[in-house]
């Protein structure tokens, strides 16, 4: 670790105290558990993942699986903040959320299925599976993200500024890491690749240096972005947060009367416009 | 391309795409400020404006007008005259295009405020407006290439003009339903 990596590090951890700091003083628990639990994880494991270097070395196995085992960890973690993000306004609106929730589900499992047969084909490598699982779940976290918010957009719901904040936080995260980790997993399991298979012989050695190199620009790409993402979310708490209270609804007469009438209108206006085209 | 390529482009997209979503709209928001400042909703969503100009376009239009025009006025003055007629007159579809727009916004905002909504009638109404982009974008190059008898840009405004007022019946009857004003943007 060198000392720009060194002072990332000292920097993230001090971005992370200060954003669980904001998540328990704003009591963003009562109102966002899951994007709480995944600020929390985030500081649990970057400081179990730095005792763990200081402990047993940076180079040693049992670094290597808690790692990657924590960069799965934290990825699962922050899916079920995306899926709680999508439900925080929309379970103002029982109607669209009856509607959106299947949508949003249909997209997760779609992509959770993908991840699985992506991870699937990948060669044997903890670092290997952890990189593809990681990519594809941000993936899906993006897509996610542009379909809530155009399923907002669709019905006329305005954000929230702290589910904006988080939005586009994790999607500045996420788009990062997508492009940065596909680069890495192409590495690892390319040329790479016998690094991790084979036994630490003068080859193991000589392919060292590259792994070396290709972790060091991924961690300083990875934790700068990941140090703006965290001004980012601290930015958006820096004010009190408010629940989204609920919606003050119409009858339900009102819907079943009215969106058959306006459905059958806008069809004959649509007939019209055919014939307007008509020779 | 390669796998990296593909990834990089589709993750730039989504960003893209992702970013415009999360830019608010300022018209919006001032017509958001406009109806939580407690403004009905039949003010604050104008149900059909420009079809309400249609008897001045119709003069504008006129193929009378036209005649005396190629009859009378120097070759070039004409064919100026009979461009900006046309110009005209795609303003004005874009604004029947803008009173369309309000009323499927208006079928949006009942259907966002409703405790239970039909997947099929959501989504037929989403087909139905899609329909509408296309065939609106056909009858605007027809219009554009002087194709397009005006008797039938009447028969639209019409339509679209009996579409509002049914909606604004609609709306008189919403708001004599629910206890207070509809918002236009919702939770803003």
């Amino acid at each position: 670790m060198n000392h720009l990596e060194a002072f990332l590090d000292v920097g993230i951890l001090m971005f992370q105290i200060m954003l669980c700091g904001f998540l328990y003083t704003r009591k963003v628990q009562r109102v966002l558990p899951l994007f709480t639990a995944y600020g929390t994880t985030m500081l649990v494991t970057t400081v179990l993942v730095l005792t763990v270097y200081e402990a047993a070395g940076s180079r040693s196995r049992f670094a290597y699986f808690t790692y990657w085992i924590f960069i799965l960890l934290i990825a699962a973690v922050r899916s079920l903040a995306v899926a709680e993000l999508c439900r925080y306004k929309l379970r103002s609106y029982p109607g669209i959320w009856g509607l959106g929730w299947r949508v949003l589900a249909g997209l997760s499992i779609l992509f959770v299925v993908h991840a699985a047969i992506d991870t699937w084909g990948q060669p044997n490598a903890l670092a290997i599976y952890s990189l593809t699982l990681d990519v594809d779940l941000d993936m899906a976290s993006v897509a996610i993200l542009v379909a809530l918010l155009l399923f907002h957009n669709y019905y006329r719901l305005s954000l929230e500024p702290l589910q904006r904040t988080i939005a586009a936080g994790i999607c500045f995260i996420c788009a990062v890491d997508i492009v940065s980790d596909t680069i890495v997993r192409n590495y690892y399991a390319g040329p790479l690749f016998s690094f991790f298979t084979e036994q630490r012989t003068s080859h193991w050695y000589s392919q060292l240096a590259s792994l070396d190199r290709i972790n060091h620009i991924w961690d300083v790409v990875h934790l700068s972005c990941f140090m703006a993402t965290l001004g980012i979310w601290c930015y958006g708490l820096r004010k009190p947060v408010v629940a989204p209270g609920r919606a003050e609804l119409l009858p339900a007469e009102v819907y079943r009367e009215l969106s058959p009438a306006i459905n059958l209108r806008l069809s004959t206006f649509n007939d019209k416009l055919v014939e307007l085209l008509k020779p | 391309m390669s796998d990296l390529s593909i990834v990089i482009a589709l993750t730039l997209a989504l960003c893209a795409v992702l970013v415009w979503l999360l830019i608010p709209r300022h018209e919006s928001s001032k017509a958001d400020a406009t109806l939580v400042r407690g403004a009905g909703i039949i003010q604050a969503l104008p149900s059909a404006r420009h079809y309400a100009y249609f008897p001045l376009i119709r003069q504008a239009l006129s193929a009378a007008d036209a005649r005396y025009l190629m009859e009378n006025a120097p070759p070039q003055v004409a064919e100026q005259a009979l461009r900006e007629r046309r110009v005209v007159a795609r303003k004005f579809l874009r604004g029947l295009h803008e009173d369309f727009s309000n009323l499927v916004n208006l079928g949006r905002t009942i259907a966002a405020l409703s405790p239970e909504v039909s997947h099929e009638q959501e989504r037929e109404r989403l087909m139905l407006s899609l329909r509408f982009q296309i065939l609106y974008a056909l009858v605007w190059l027809r219009l554009s290439s002087g194709n397009l008898p005006l008797q039938q840009l009447e028969q639209l405004t019409h339509l679209v003009g009996r579409l509002a007022t049914r909606m604004d019946e609609a709306m008189t009857k919403i708001n004599a339903l629910s206890a207070g004003p509809v918002p236009g943007r919702i939770g803003a």
